[in-house]
């Protein structure tokens, strides 16, 4: 048997010592189990002779440090480390973004609670007084993250993901605040006005505008129902048309299988929800201008 | 069905038929048209919620329209790519020059043909908002670069150094095609699997010298990209590919590990019946 060289030895059982670390999870037999042979080898003279050469040079060029490799370990280090300083940098960015999205949040629920108070016939004005006077907090939450965004100036997508799907909530609200008032849809870019958002730095996303409309028009079966309870009976006509004018409006949008198309389709619910409490208003005669001979003649036939 | 049902019983019985109708399955065409028809001052608010949505569908047209252009570039990117990692596969002791160059040469058709395809499409904001549509394709572009630079140099291509070779592909007037730090991050990690493929394979041919680079240059790798992997936006991604990554190198460790172990009784023999040296493929005379 061979005799092996200390170098050898050392070389072993340092693998050896990470092989028995915690992280050794090689299913693969790599190594054999018996590590040093126990045949007696017969080798021919030349080759015993390139053999220890052999590994004398494998050695040397691993423990050598030549010149290239210090250089290029150089160049790949200095480059981590400059990965790593911009990647604290955007963590860091992140990080305050979530911060001004907590606070937005908190406002939304805030203005979320006011507007709830529509469900119990409180006056509209009313309610809405309350909840108008939280979006100067929201316009000065908005200039907050577009100063931080504009930092890095180019990435508005990079970090969209941590206030879109606040950004849809309140465009939601707005919706539903702006209809309460004045029956009609609010427009892109009246929210980003309302928001004092400008395109060109910090704009509202047109995907974020649809999907909060789409959860707008979720609040409006209950607003109905509940208006009719109340005594409204001209309700569910209004927003019979709107929301049918609305769904009509989506219709002509080419969507992907993505978040908005879910959203786009649950509002034809809604509005088969809402025509089912104009059907039951109507057909009772409640409805203002209700046609009581239409109304006796469904009497008649149902 | 209870639906229509509902709305056919409408159609018996509202006061007002012709909104009620186009309700009912009209195209948009004809509703509009009655809609306009209908003397209610409430078409003002219809066309103006019209003129906003026509904007907001060209705007989605042409952002889905584009996103699939440059899904499509990533797919080819990818593709080639991964023809330019098989051909450096190819290396063997005889043929290294040629294999490397031919490599070489394809990966520069890459660039050109298709990596240039991008280069159109991202401008501006698509640059981050596209992202998850091209970042495949970039991924694979990497592995296939940084491959063959360490094949023809040893060393690592630096994302500077990647970038530059990418910005001849555009105008000048026009935003250049950058690849950010997180691809060439997930693409290096990927990296790092061909290169171990790559050691196993040089080692069954005798090429311990190569595959103890490879060792040594892969450890260097995933030191470093242990510090700053859970930096990265949405590091999930990188969290599988770094085990994956342990994994390779432990390979690679294992495999220089047995050999040197072996040493003595590594001579590679032709003809050898020797069942003891099952892993070592095939046996050359030195």
């Amino acid at each position: 048997m061979k005799r092996i060289p200390n170098i050898m030895l050392s070389a072993f059982r340092n693998t050896c010592t990470t092989l028995c670390s915690h992280h050794f999870l090689n299913p693969k037999p790599y190594f054999p189990l018996f590590l040093i042979s126990t045949q007696n080898i017969s080798l021919p003279n030349s080759t015993s002779l390139s053999k220890p050469r052999y590994w004398h040079s494998t050695f040397f060029s691993m423990t050598s440090g030549a010149d290239s490799p210090n250089l290029s370990s150089e160049k790949l280090e200095k480059q981590f480390e400059d990965f790593r300083v911009r990647l604290e940098e955007s963590g860091n960015l992140k990080e305050r973004i979530r911060a001004v999205a907590t606070e937005i949040d908190s406002v939304t629920r805030l203005i979320y609670a006011s507007l709830l108070l529509v469900h119990q016939s409180r006056p509209v004005a009313e309610v809405i007084e309350k909840a108008k006077s939280q979006i100067g907090v929201l316009k000065e939450l908005y200039s907050r993250l577009s100063e931080i965004v504009s930092e890095c100036p180019g990435q508005y997508y990079r970090y969209h993901g941590d206030w879109k799907s606040e950004t849809q909530t309140v465009v939601s609200l707005l919706a539903f605040m702006h209809w309460l008032e004045t029956g009609t849809l609010v427009l892109h870019s009246e929210v980003e006005e309302k928001l004092g958002l400008t395109p060109t730095e910090f704009g509202l996303d047109v995907d974020d505008y649809l999907i909060g409309i789409c959860f707008m028009s979720n609040e409006l079966p209950r607003y109905v129902v509940n208006q009719v309870t109340a005594g409204d009976y001209d309700c569910p006509r209004k927003v019979l048309k709107f929301l049918t004018d609305l769904h009509a409006a989506f219709r002509m949008l080419n969507l992907r299988n993505d978040f908005l198309r879910k959203k786009f389709d649950g509002m034809k619910y809604d509005l088969r929800k809402v025509e089912e409490v104009f059907y039951d208003v109507k057909i009772r005669g409640l409805a203002a201008n209700g046609d009581s001979a239409g109304a006796k003649q469904a009497q008649g036939q149902s | 069905m209870l639906f229509y049902a509902s709305k056919l019983s409408f159609l018996l019985m509202a006061p007002k038929p012709q909104r009620i109708r186009h309700m009912v399955g009209t195209t948009w065409q004809s509703a509009m048209k009655k809609a306009r028809t209908m003397s209610t001052d409430d078409t003002e608010t219809d066309s103006s919620m019209k003129d906003a949505f026509s904007k907001y569908a060209d705007y989605l047209n042409n952002i889905n329209d584009k996103r699939e252009r440059v899904v499509k570039a990533s797919r080819d990117i990818t593709m080639n790519s991964k023809k330019v990692i098989f051909q450096v596969h190819r290396m063997s002791k005889q043929n290294k020059e040629e294999v490397l160059d031919k490599a070489v040469n394809d990966l520069k058709a890459v660039t050109d043909q298709y990596l240039s395809r991008l280069v159109k499409e991202l401008q501006g904001t698509d640059f981050w908002k596209l992202r998850r549509a091209y970042s495949p394709g970039v991924q694979e572009y990497v592995e296939a670069a940084t491959l063959c630079n360490f094949c023809k140099t040893g060393t690592l291509l630096t994302l500077d150094e990647i970038n530059a070779t990418l910005l001849p592909l555009s105008d000048p007037s026009v935003e250049p095609l950058q690849i950010n730090i997180l691809d060439y991050m997930l693409g290096l990690a990927d990296l790092t699997g061909e290169l171990m493929r790559l050691a196993i394979g040089r080692i069954s041919e005798g090429e311990l010298d190569f595959a103890e680079k490879i060792c040594s240059f892969v450890r260097e790798i995933y030191r470093n990209l242990t510090l700053i992997a859970p930096e990265m936006d949405d590091s999930s991604d990188m969290k599988q590919k770094m085990e994956t990554m342990l994994q390779s190198v432990m390979k690679i460790e294992n495999a220089c590990f047995s050999v040197h172990v072996r040493g003595s009784e590594y001579i590679p023999l032709l003809g050898s019946a020797d069942t003891s040296y099952p892993l070592l493929g095939m046996l050359d005379i030195e």
